[in-house]
């Protein structure tokens, strides 16, 4: 019924109009072209107009980003650096050491990296390790290494010392950051009131962990301890404040459901608020596990020990190489924990059947092969 | 044995009026049904009873006390479940009691024993006792609203608030849930409200039916005094004829309500 007078008015057309229905032959708006096209080229010299303003706007931003960028690098000295290309050039040689692999291939000599690693005990620690690893084995030494020398860190070496102070770090600030944070989110505590918590988070964000550590030296001394114990006050500011901000995406129903079951205010924050963001809690948790080892050897950096320490070490002795198998250490170290949390976290967040370990160890180079083969 | 009454409640949301001068009393033990479109107030109106808001004007009674924060013996059944995902149907059943319980008592689970039986007795109820411990978020539309009627009934309520308890699940399971609803209401003896949209379902369960239009009560009577007249009068003029063609069979109990929307040939 529609279609019939469709071809009467194409024809109509192409005896008014023989050109445009030419051009526009067998498309079926052709005879509303002339019609509007006023309109059309009216609304296209706007959509130019602001096109044009939008393009001039964009320029005059790249400029004055360009502008301000110049007065940054001049302020940090980049625009006349004290550059020394022959100082570059010579510890870059240095820093990667060459040999001559079957007397004629220069390449890297990774033997001087491995000799250091292995000399100053950076990922494995032999001493503790010997515990464990004997033949035949000796159950009073597998005692000790468990419960007398608490090997299980120590085993890792220099690398082992750095992970402890993320791990106790994070342990020791989680139930705190979990209590701040609960309670600087505005659901739980009213208004005015929640700024007390989120303050104190605020105040504890604003002091890096580096400094936390220098301000616990008077307390524990230069070291491990005071490293650990900055890494945890520095985990309550941005755990908590994490956690705040999850709080903040929460469903009002199921708060609503449980408030109509009669509950009191502690019952109510847990099932009707915390049960709903139990698993982002982990995830985040882990995530800042993984930020704790890296600040870890940052402290480490100013004289707390562990890897970081190694490296400030091997620097001001002018050992470039032993400085860069550090490096090469801490690079594994920060990889591993990034790979163990995040295999977990996607664990923990998705709704698939879950692998069990073994099938997660031993099917793991046919799901690279899959992978590698998509 | 409650005995409810809504004293001229009037609900305003700035200039918004959800609820206006509505006045009702159930004696205790009536299956009641809310009748209206949306935007009717039927929500606002379960929400008020609940306690979970409070009315501009007017006053609630259940069992001769004022409604004015939320009450054990008031449960409430809603259109999204609200139940706790990640929790299991078991969990989510015993935290309806919590009331009864301190705080840490009722996180670790350490309930007396007639409680936790009282919870899997609830998930008897609906049918729902062999998949106790799945996670709530595993189970089906359906299945996760029957664990919502298992929670309220394990709060011990006198009284039963279900908003739109079906409105998003698929006919056959809302005929279920509903199904488990009222024989849940009549196995222990509740006052139960239930807010529908679905006229066949509503004629079908309903003793009473209370139907409400911009925030009034315009109808207040039962099943044999809802007639297509007073759907007419509700809806307004939409198609009514459909919902009645299996709807004047009622009682029989039957699920063979589909053809009802069947859309008219031309």
């Amino acid at each position: 019924m529609r279609r019939q007078p469709n071809p009467n008015r194409a024809d109509l057309y192409v005896t008014t109009d023989t050109t445009e229905s030419d051009k526009t032959r067998g498309s079926d708006p052709a005879p509303e072209v002339t019609n509007v096209s006023d309109r059309i080229v009216e609304q296209f010299e706007s959509i130019k107009r602001t096109r044009r303003r939008r393009a001039l706007g964009w320029t005059g931003l790249l400029g004055f980003i360009i502008f301000v960028t110049i007065q940054a690098f001049a302020a940090t000295e980049l625009l006349d650096p004290d550059a020394r290309i022959g100082t570059l050039l010579a510890s870059l040689n240095e820093f990667f050491p060459i040999t001559y692999y079957f007397d004629v291939i220069p390449f890297l000599d990774f033997g001087r990296y491995i000799s250091f690693i292995r000399d100053a005990n950076l990922l494995y620690d032999p001493e503790i390790g010997r515990l464990l690893f004997q033949l035949p084995p000796s159950a009073t030494d597998v005692y000790a290494f468990f419960f007398t020398e608490f090997g299980i860190f120590q085993i890792f070496g220099e690398a082992g010392i750095t992970l402890a102070m993320g791990f106790v770090g994070t342990v020791v600030g989680f139930p705190f950051a979990l209590v701040f944070g609960t309670l600087g989110s505005g659901r739980v505590t009213p208004f005015p009131f929640n700024f007390i918590f989120r303050g104190t988070m605020s105040f504890i964000r604003a002091v890096p962990a580096i400094v936390w550590t220098l301000i616990f030296i008077p307390f524990l001394g230069l070291g491990p301890a005071s490293a650990a114990l900055a890494i945890a006050f520095d985990t309550i500011g941005n755990l908590g404040r994490l956690f705040v901000d999850e709080l903040e995406e929460i469903e009002e129903g199921p708060v609503e459901a449980i408030r109509t079951t009669g509950a009191n205010k502690p019952q109510i924050v847990f099932f009707g608020m915390l049960s709903q963001v139990r698993t982002a809690f982990i995830g985040w948790t882990l995530y800042v596990l993984e930020i704790n080892v890296r600040i870890a050897v940052t402290v480490g950096v100013i004289g707390a020990g562990g890897l970081g320490f190694v490296v400030t070490a091997q620097q001001n002795l002018l050992q470039f190489t032993n400085m860069m198998a550090t490096l090469i250490s801490i690079f594994l170290l920060i990889i591993s924990v990034e790979l163990f949390s995040q295999r977990l976290r996607s664990r923990l967040r998705s709704d698939d059947v879950k692998m069990g370990l073994w099938e997660l160890i031993t099917g793991f180079p046919r799901r690279m092969a899959t992978s590698a083969l998509k | 044995m409650s005995y409810l009454k809504v004293d001229g409640i009037t609900k305003r949301f700035g200039d918004v009026v959800a609820l206006n001068d509505v006045s009702f009393e159930v004696p205790a033990g009536e299956f009641v049904i809310v009748l209206g479109v949306s935007g009717s107030g039927k929500s606002t109106l379960l929400r008020t009873m609940s306690g979970l808001l409070s009315p501009t004007e007017g006053e609630i009674q259940i069992d001769g006390q004022p409604m004015i924060t939320p009450r054990p013996e008031v449960a409430m059944i809603f259109q999204q479940h609200n139940i706790i995902d990640d929790m299991s149907a078991y969990s989510n059943a015993l935290s309806g009691g919590i009331n009864e319980f301190g705080f840490l008592s009722s996180v670790l689970q350490l309930q007396d024993e007639s409680e936790k039986h009282r919870a899997l007795d609830a998930l008897d109820t609906v049918g729902l006792l062999s998949e106790a411990e799945q996670k709530a978020r595993r189970m089906s539309g359906g299945q996760q609203q029957r664990v919502g009627i298992a929670r309220a009934l394990v709060q011990r309520p006198n009284v039963l608030l279900a908003d739109e308890p079906v409105a998003s699940l698929d006919p056959g399971s809302a005929q279920d849930v509903m199904g488990y609803l009222r024989s849940a209401s009549k196995e222990r003896d509740l006052t139960t409200f239930c807010s529908l949209h679905q006229v066949n379902i509503a004629r079908k369960f309903g003793h009473r039916f209370i139907g409400l239009r911009n925030g009034k009560k315009v109808f207040d009577g039962y099943r044999d005094e809802l007639t297509i007249d007073v759907i007419d009068d509700l809806y307004g003029d939409i198609d009514t004829e459909g919902m009645f063609v299996s709807g004047s069979g009622d009682t029989r109990g039957t699920v063979d309500d589909a053809p009802t929307t069947q859309p008219e040939q031309s």
